[in-house]
Order: structure tokens, then C-alpha cells, then sequence
């Protein structure tokens, strides 16, 4: 019989302070199978560690259970542990007595009988335990970054950096996202494009990208190291390769569409560039406005393209890469203010959105940064900004803070009264919220200096009164009833995760979140891995967040693509499912509760096999096999009557 | 001729005779009767909003429990005040078990026991919230379209630019009513329409007129009707029109006192809709009560003359 050592720990008083650690080990040792065993105070310390390595062989142990805290914890520091002195890692077995046992309980006679109890179904285990060897997985080197926003840009250039090859999709037809819109950053008023372009040219020209704009990712299969992708090269009507970007047939066309880059203020042609610095700098035809598509009659830019690079007829491609890792940087939309009835839904000319009055101030937008309003171009002397609108308000619309509406309010206003020296920025907030370096001063700076009136409360409502725009609010420091006849209102609309978040979560099979916002690992341990391995996030695909922020978040998600290509093979755990080949039927029920498409029908054979690299030992199919032939390795069903007989008492 | 179970209120019965007699003539010309309730107690009005949760929800559901043990599943009400009790109490019933209990148990009390033992068959039901509630002009809209409307005008209101004044308590709580969107609701613009007249859109729509304010301070209910006033006028409204008693005792009655305060203040004719709609659908003049306004609505009548006329079978 195998000579199994228990080792137990007090983890201080955590465990030893409900449990009786010394009496489960003396009981411990009377089970059958227990060689040896003791308690110590802290078995994760060096001491503790090189007590099991030294007691591995003294007493000759051919396997070691540690009675301590959950497996998530320190499994694989006593699995190296072991290792180090010679046992199969598998031959390791943590039996949790503290997130189970001692944490939860108060009764310290029943807390101990339920811990030995426990120390008993894992030498139950233990005692069966096959020795195993990882399974080992090669690794594709190219990582795809999704999103060309200011995160997966970062991303991507990270990894390029470091020599492996990166493909980073973006559904429009330039990288850039929204930070091109932007006119300057909080808190140093530096020129977002300035910053931003060098970085974009980067992208389009670094050796290790291939930039795919204009493109959606349409399949993801395949499992960590190696991912099969789908993507879907939509058809721009224009020949890129030929294309030189003279920019003549955006002139030239005659269509006009709101431009969604400045946020309606000006129009574009069907033919367009999203703006001058586009990367790249090549036009597509947006085909559900064109004046050809729709009436058979136009072609005005293919008279006018010199090397003939319209291609009207072109078609969607679909591309086929194999990937390593996926970092997805899906960025974010603003809650339209058609959403917001209170305040005009969209209906009042100068009620904008702060991105709206980003494109307003921009030295490259509509009014080349002079502060105009939309209605009738006037230059506005009193201008209310709204906090939270569509914000922290759980009943009506997201609970959440957009986190970065304070910040980028107080530059509104104190961007306004630089340009329009008599006029007068109101600011209405709940609270705000500047935890960041050099935030407070900044806004502190404002709120002194710049003679913003901030006033505390919500506004209620928004409508226009002849030319003016007007604006009902409390103050709740006066408890006073506020009304603004107001030139211009600028919104703080909440920030919300893009429309294709959800529809390619799906694809990727990764998680969201109640609010729709992309899900990591771990919200403190892990922020920039899911829970699949393989898939890492970045920006505000996750969640509200600033600029340095989402820049920092993307080079730790592009770090922790960059470590998992370090190594030449991946090591998976052998603790997986596997089928008898003589039991099995071939009835292919564990094929339709598989989770994660680790089994396929084997035709030749007639039965079911397991893809290892993708199965993640979840036992849904052991469950569902109706002949026995699935097991899953170190958990069989002998095992598994063992335990049960342990925890209730037999042997 | 359709029947559907009608619950008029006190309102209706007294001071606002003639919204409930331009109902039924509306109503007929539309072919549908309202059919009116044989036995029918006050509402209770406001208790919705006090603290007390049971007892201000037994005469409504009396009411309701009425009409569902006639064997009626729906009820129109005209009154905003009827219809948000009469709907919130439904909305209670269906939605909180300690409440269904208790005011079933309220309920049961009313009937004589004698009945049920002599009976083989207890007609005791408990009250579950099975009758649905709706407002005429909600009937208008879901149950009969407006544009059937449209097709049987018998004189159009073309020329007339009429302003549309919600209150409070047709709309909201949202969550209880789900009438229309409660901050820019179109119910109200989408019947003017239908009668093809103009909708004026304003911002004070939606704006309280004060309710009962105008009882316990009624300087305040003047200074709110007079915005709302002003601002339907400044948007070019040739008349209101309004579907709550107590809004139209504010905002027409109020006008005299509006005029005393602010000079500046011109008048302006206010309608109950099924006046207007009566109207349109070829009802006379003299069945409208417009002598019991105190604003002359004749200014506005001039706008339609007799040019809208119509032939229309």
C-alpha cells in the first residue's frame, strides 16, 4: 500500500484558532494508507516546505496531503515542493480546511471532527492517485489585438516590440479610435492627437503588425496557443493596393451623411477618410449611403480616380489566421441623448455630448476650435455642463460611474473660458470624483482660478426656449431651485461598452459583466486575463478609464501575451477527462455537454475522444455518460466511492 | 353597439358633467357605448401617495372586483386621478401577496356569509388584478386606433394649433402606469392629429399645474398655471387641451386670478379632449358645455368655422 504523509497547518490562528490541528493529525495517522503525519505552523514558509521535502524521504512517502488553505492558493507551491523531492506533482493533494471549515465555523469540537473528516476523503483520494504527466501544447507566436482604439494600439505595439507578429482588427476604416477626436487631455492639456499620431504611424508602419482595418472578427476556435480566427475583410470598394490617397474622390462626392468622427456637427461623403490623419490613409465607400448603391446612378469617384482604384464590385474576404493569444479592446460608445427624454432626447440643437464638444474644441474640428454652437453658430456665453447624465442613476438608466466625466468636464469648462474670455461655464455634479495624479490640483485650479461655478445637485430637465436653451436644476448646498437660460448644454453621457462588446464576447466565449463591460480573471489579481485561458483585455471594453490607465492596462495584457509566447510549449494539467475506448457506445451525449468542445466523434472508430489541450476537467461528461467509459484522470469513480465512504465514516 | 364597463368618478358625475356627457357622445359616434357602472363608490382619489398601504386600496379594488364578478375584464376611466388609483391598486394586487391577502380579506368581509353557505357553489373569488384598466384616450389609441378616428371625422380641426397638458398623474409612476414615456410623452400630440389639428410643443407640458395646491395655497398653483399658460401661448397654441378634471379647474378657472396677478396675461381657451373629439366627430355645440368655461373658447371655434364641415357618412 502506498505510504501516504499529512501535513497540517495552523495558518497562525486561522485554522488552529476553530480547529484542533494537533488532534487531526493524530487522527489523521490512523487512516489507512497514512504513513505519517504532524502539524506545523505555517506549511506554505520555507521551513514548512522543506519539512515535507525532508519528510518525503525520510519516511519514504509516496504521497502528501496538506491539510491547509483552498487548492487556488498553494496547490502548486506543495506540488513543486514534492516535486523537488522526487514524487509525481499529482501524488500532492490539498485537503481545505480552512475556506471550508475553520473560516465558516464557530464550534470548535465540530469544526475539528468536520476537518479530519475532511483530511479523510482526500487520503481516500490520495490513496488511488495515478501519477500523471502534464500534457504538453505547442504555441502559435501571433497574437491578435481586437480594436484599434489607444489600447489595442499600445497592445500591439508591445508586442511587436518584443518580435512576434501581430494582427490588430479594427471594424473602421482607420486605427485611432476615440482618442483622435479628442481635442486635449486632462490634467496637462496636451494635444490628444499630438500624443496619439506618432503612435498610430507606429502601428501602420512597425514590420511585426498587420494592420486589418475595416475588418470584424467573425469565428474564434481552438484553445490557448492555438486559436483558429475568422476575420471578416468587409469590402471598402476602393483598391487599397493602388489607392494613393490623393483624396479626390472624397471631394468630389456628391452624397452627404452625417460624419460620425464629428459627431454629426459636419457631413462626409459616401467616399470618405474618418479624418486627416487616418492611419490608413485610404478611403472606403460607405455603401448604404452612396448615391450609386442606392439609385444604380453616380460613379462620379471612379470618374475622377485617375488610377481607376474604385472597385465597386468588390466583395467581402474572409481571412483564416492561426493565433496564440487574443487581447480584445473593444473601447466604448457614449449613451445617446435620444436615450435621455429629461433632457431633450436629442431633440434641442445645442444640447451636446462631451465628445460632440471635443470635435467643437479640436484646433482640426468643425469650427477649427473656436467655441460655436451647433443651432446657429453663435459664440455661447453662459454654457451648463451635466454630470452624470445617465450615470450612477440605478433606477433609470446605469448605476455605475463613468469615472472620467469629472475630469474631462472640468477641461470643458476651463477649455471654454480660455477661448471665450466673458463667458460664464456652470458645471452641475453629484460628487467629484479626481483620484489621480495631478487631478485634484487641476480641478482645484478651476474651481479657484477659472471662476467655473460648480453647483451640487442633478438637473431635471432640458428644453429650448426661443434661441435659448433652458435648464432646470437644484443646487442641494442651497437647497434652491436653479434655472439657467443657457446658450449651450454639454453632457456627461455615461459611458457604455460598444454595441459588438456583447456579440463578440460570444464569439470569443469570454464573460461580461451586468453592465456589459468585458470581465477579468480576477478583479484585483488578475485585470487584464479572462477566465479562458488565452484571452486577455484591455481599455474600456472593461471598464470606465482614463488614458493612462487604458494605456497601462494594455501593455500588461500585450506583458502577459508576450510571457505566455516566452516559452516554447504550454504545460496543461493531466487531470482531465478520458474514454475507455471498449466501454464506449458512441452515443455522443458527452459531445452535447461539453462546455468547451473538447470531444469529437471519432468516425472511424465509431466512439468519442477527448481533445486534451481544450478539456478543463469540469466532469460534465463523466456525469452524462451512461456506459462508465468516460473518466476523468485522479478523479475516477473508485476514487470517488472512496471519498464518500471516508466522509461518512467507513473505510 | 360594443359595451365597455365605464367608471365615471365624482368628478364626472358633478362639476365635470360635460366631460362625461362629450365622452358618450364621442363614444357613440365611434361605436362603442360607455357602459357605466350600476353601483360605484368614490375612488379614494389621491391615498396612493399616503403612507397607509391597505386601506386606501380597498374602495378601488371594490370597484375592480365589481367589474370582474360582472364578468368584464376591462375599464375605461376618463378622469387622470380615477385612472392612476384605479390602475396603482391593480398594480399592488397583482404584484405584492401580503397585500392581495389583506384586501381580499377586507373584501371578503363585505359580502354577506350568509350567501356563500346557502349557495352549493361559493361565488367568493378572491381579487387577483384580472380586470385591466385603461383610460379613453388609451382605448382610443390601442384598442380602436386613432386612425379610425381620423376616417370618421365629420369636421376637421385643421388651422388649430392646440397644446397637449399632461399633469401628473396620467403618466407617472412609469413603472406603475406605463401609459406613454412620462418626459416626452406623444400620447396626447398623436390624438391632436388624429383630429387633424396641430400639436404645439412646449416645454411646460408636462409641468405641474399645481393640483390641489390650488386649495391650501393657491398663489403658488397660480404662479405654475401661468407659466404653463404663457409658454403654450409663446409657442403659438391657439388652445389647451386636457383630459383631467382638476387640471382643467386649474388652468381654465385659475385664468381669472392669473389675470389679476400678471398683466401681462392673455387668455386662452381649454378642452377636454372628448370635447374636441366630439366635436370633430360632428357632435353640436350645445351638448359641450362650453358655458361652464370661463375662458370663451369661441376665439378658437372661429379658427375651425364651418370650413372643416365635411360629408362623411
Amino acid at each position: 500500500m502506498k505510504r501516504i504523509g499529512v501535513f497540517v497547518c495552523h495558518c497562525g490562528i486561522n485554522i488552529a484558532g476553530t480547529v484542533d490541528v494537533e488532534r487531526v493529525a493524530r487522527e489523521a495517522e490512523k487512516m489507512p494508507g497514512v504513513a505519517f503525519a504532524m502539524d506545523y505552523i505555517y506549511m506554505c514558509s520555507e521551513p514548512g516546505q522543506s519539512l515535507v521535502r525532508e519528510k518525503i524521504k525520510e519516511e519514504k512517502l509516496d504521497a502528501v496531503i496538506i491539510a491547509a488553505c483552498s487548492p487556488n492558493l498553494h496547490e502548486s507551491t506543495f506540488r513543486a515542493a514534492a516535486e523537488e523531492a522526487g514524487l509525481n506533482p499529482w501524488q500532492c493533494e490539498i485537503a481545505n480546511i480552512r475556506e471550508q471549515c475553520s473560516w465558516i465555523h464557530s464550534d470548535r469540537k465540530k469544526a475539528t471532527e468536520k476537518a479530519i473528516k475532511i483530511v479523510g476523503t482526500i487520503v481516500g483520494k490520495t490513496r488511488l492517485n495515478e501519477s500523471l504527466e502534464p500534457i504538453s501544447v505547442s504555441i502559435t507566436k501571433k497574437a491578435l489585438v481586437i480594436g484599434g482604439g489607444i489600447a489595442g494600439i499600445q497592445a500591439a505595439l508591445d508586442i511587436a516590440d518584443s518580435g512576434y507578429p501581430v494582427i490588430l482588427v479594427e471594424k473602421d476604416s482607420s486605427i485611432g479610435g476615440h482618442m483622435a477626436q479628442l481635442s486635449e487631455t486632462f490634467p496637462t492639456l496636451d494635444c490628444s492627437q499630438c500624443i496619439l499620431t506618432p503612435k498610430m504611424v507606429s502601428a501602420g508602419k512597425h514590420p511585426n503588425i498587420t494592420l486589418m482595418t475595416y475588418s470584424e472578427v467573425e469565428e474564434v476556435s481552438g484553445y490557448v496557443g492555438n486559436f483558429k480566427v475568422k476575420i471578416r475583410r468587409k469590402a471598402t470598394s476602393v483598391d487599397w493596393s493602388t489607392c494613393t490617397g490623393c483624396g479626390l474622390c472624397t471631394e468630389k462626392c456628391p452624397a452627404k451623411v452625417p460624419s460620425e468622427f464629428d459627431r454629426g456637427l459636419t457631413t462626409r461623403g459616401a467616399i470618405y477618410v474618418p479624418f486627416p490623419q487616418a492611419v490608413p490613409n485610404k478611403p472606403v465607400i460607405d455603401r448604404d449611403n452612396c448615391i450609386y448603391y442606392k439609385t444604380g446612378k453616380c460613379r462620379l469617384c471612379e470618374k475622377v480616380c485617375e488610377i481607376g482604384a474604385i472597385d465597386f464590385d468588390q466583395k467581402d474576404l474572409i481571412i483564416e489566421e492561426e493565433i496564440g493569444a487574443i487581447i480584445t479592446a473593444t473601447g466604448y460608445e457614449t449613451l445617446p441623448i435620444a436615450d435621455l427624454p429629461h433632457y431633450g432626447a436629442g431633440e434641442v440643437p445645442d444640447v451636446i455630448d462631451g465628445l460632440a464638444f471635443e470635435r467643437i474644441l479640436s484646433a482640426s474640428g468643425p469650427t477649427t476650435g473656436e467655441v460655436r454652437r451647433p443651432s446657429d453658430g453663435m459664440i455661447p456665453k453662459e454654457v451648463v455642463f451635466v454630470q452624470c447624465a445617465g450615470s450612477r442613476d440605478p433606477e433609470r438608466f446605469k448605476p455605475y460611474c463613468s469615472k472620467i466625466c469629472c475630469m474631462y468636464t472640468t477641461k470643458h469648462a476651463l477649455l471654454y473660458k480660455h477661448r471665450v474670455h466673458d463667458g460664464q461655464p456652470y458645471v452641475f455634479y453629484i460628487d467629484i470624483r479626481t483620484g489621480g495624479k495631478g487631478y485634484e490640483e487641476f480641478y482645484h485650479n478651476a474651481e479657484e482660478e477659472e471662476g467655473i461655478v460648480y453647483l451640487r445637485g442633478k438637473v431635471a430637465k432640458i428644453f429650448r426656449d426661443g434661441d435659448k436653451t433652458v435648464v432646470w436644476g437644484t443646487d442641494t448646498l442651497t437647497g434652491r431651485n436653479i434655472e439657467i437660460a443657457a446658450d449651450l448644454v454639454v453632457l456627461a453621457t455615461a459611458i457604455v461598452p460598444t454595441e459588438s462588446t456583447a456579440d463578440l464576447a460570444n464569439k470569443l466565449r469570454i464573460q461580461t459583466g451586468p453592465n456589459g463591460f468585458l470581465s477579468e480573471a480576477h478583479p484585483k489579481l488578475r485585470p487584464v486575463e479572462c477566465i479562458n485561458a488565452g484571452f486577455f483585455i484591455a481599455g474600456v471594453g472593461q471598464g470606465p478609464k482614463d488614458i493612462p490607465e487604458t494605456v497601462a492596462q494594455a501593455s500588461g495584457a500585450a506583458c502577459k501575451v508576450i510571457s505566455l509566447f516566452s516559452r516554447d510549449h504550454l504545460e496543461q494539467d493531466p487531470a482531465v477527462a478520458w474514454v475507455d475506448e471498449d466501454l464506449c457506445s458512441g452515443c455522443r451525449t458527452c459531445i452535447s455537454v461539453c462546455p468547451y468542445d473538447a470531444r469529437e466523434f471519432d468516425e472511424e472508430k465509431e466512439i468519442v475522444t477527448v481533445n486534451e489541450a481544450l478539456c478543463e476537467g469540469c466532469g460534465s461528461c463523466v456525469a452524462a455518460c451512461s456506459c462508465g467509459a468516460t473518466q476523468q484522470r485522479n478523479l475516477s469513480d473508485s476514487q470517488i466511492k472512496s471519498m464518500v465512504t471516508a466522509s461518512l465514516g467507513g473505510e | 353597439m360594443a359595451k365597455v364597463a365605464y367608471y365615471p368618478g365624482c368628478a364626472l358625475n358633478e362639476r365635470s358633467s360635460h366631460l362625461d356627457r362629450s365622452a358618450r357622445d364621442a363614444t357613440e359616434k365611434l361605436g362603442f357605448e360607455l357602459d357605466e357602472l350600476e353601483s360605484w363608490t368614490c375612488c379614494g382619489a389621491v391615498p396612493p401617495v399616503s403612507k397607509e398601504r391597505i386601506m386606501n386600496l380597498i374602495a378601488p379594488s371594490r370597484i375592480l372586483k365589481d367589474v370582474r364578478d360582472s364578468g368584464r375584464d376591462m375599464l375605461i376611466t376618463i378622469c387622470d386621478f380615477c385612472y392612476n388609483t384605479l390602475k396603482r391598486t391593480n398594480f399592488s394586487i397583482r404584484t405584492d401577496d401580503i397585500i392581495r391577502k389583506r384586501v381580499n380579506a377586507f373584501l371578503a368581509d363585505d359580502t354577506p356569509t350568509r350567501t356563500y353557505l346557502e349557495e352549493e357553489k361559493s361565488p367568493w373569488q378572491e381579487y387577483e388584478g384580472e380586470v385591466k384598466v385603461v383610460h379613453l384616450m388609451e382605448y382610443l389609441r390601442d384598442e380602436l386606433g386613432y386612425a379610425v378616428i381620423t376616417e370618421k371625422l365629420k369636421r376637421s380641426l385643421k388651422g388649430l394649433k392646440i397644446a397637449p397638458y399632461y399633469g401628473c398623474v396620467m403618466l407617472r409612476p412609469f413603472d406603475e402606469i406605463q401609459l406613454d414615456n412620462p418626459e416626452n410623452p406623444t400620447i396626447m400630440e398623436d390624438f391632436v392629429r388624429a383630429l387633424e389639428a396641430e400639436p404645439v410643443k412646449y416645454p411646460y407640458r408636462t409641468e405641474c399645474c399645481g393640483s390641489y395646491l390650488s386649495v391650501s395655497s393657491p398663489d403658488a398653483s397660480t404662479r405654475l398655471c401661468y407659466r404653463i399658460l404663457s409658454s403654450a401661448m409663446k409657442n403659438g397654441a391657439d388652445a389647451i387641451v386636457v383630459s383631467c378634471p382638476l387640471c382643467f379647474y386649474n388652468l381654465d378657472s385659475r385664468q381669472k386670478v392669473v389675470l389679476d396677478a400678471y398683466p401681462d396675461f392673455k387668455t386662452i381657451p381649454v378642452f377636454y379632449f372628448t370635447q374636441l373629439l366630439s366635436l370633430a366627430l360632428g357632435v353640436g355645440m350645445d351638448r359641450q358645455g362650453f358655458e361652464r368655461h370661463y375662458v370663451d373658447v369661441s376665439s378658437a371655434l372661429e379658427k375651425i368655422g364651418n370650413s372643416g364641415e365635411r360629408d362623411k357618412a
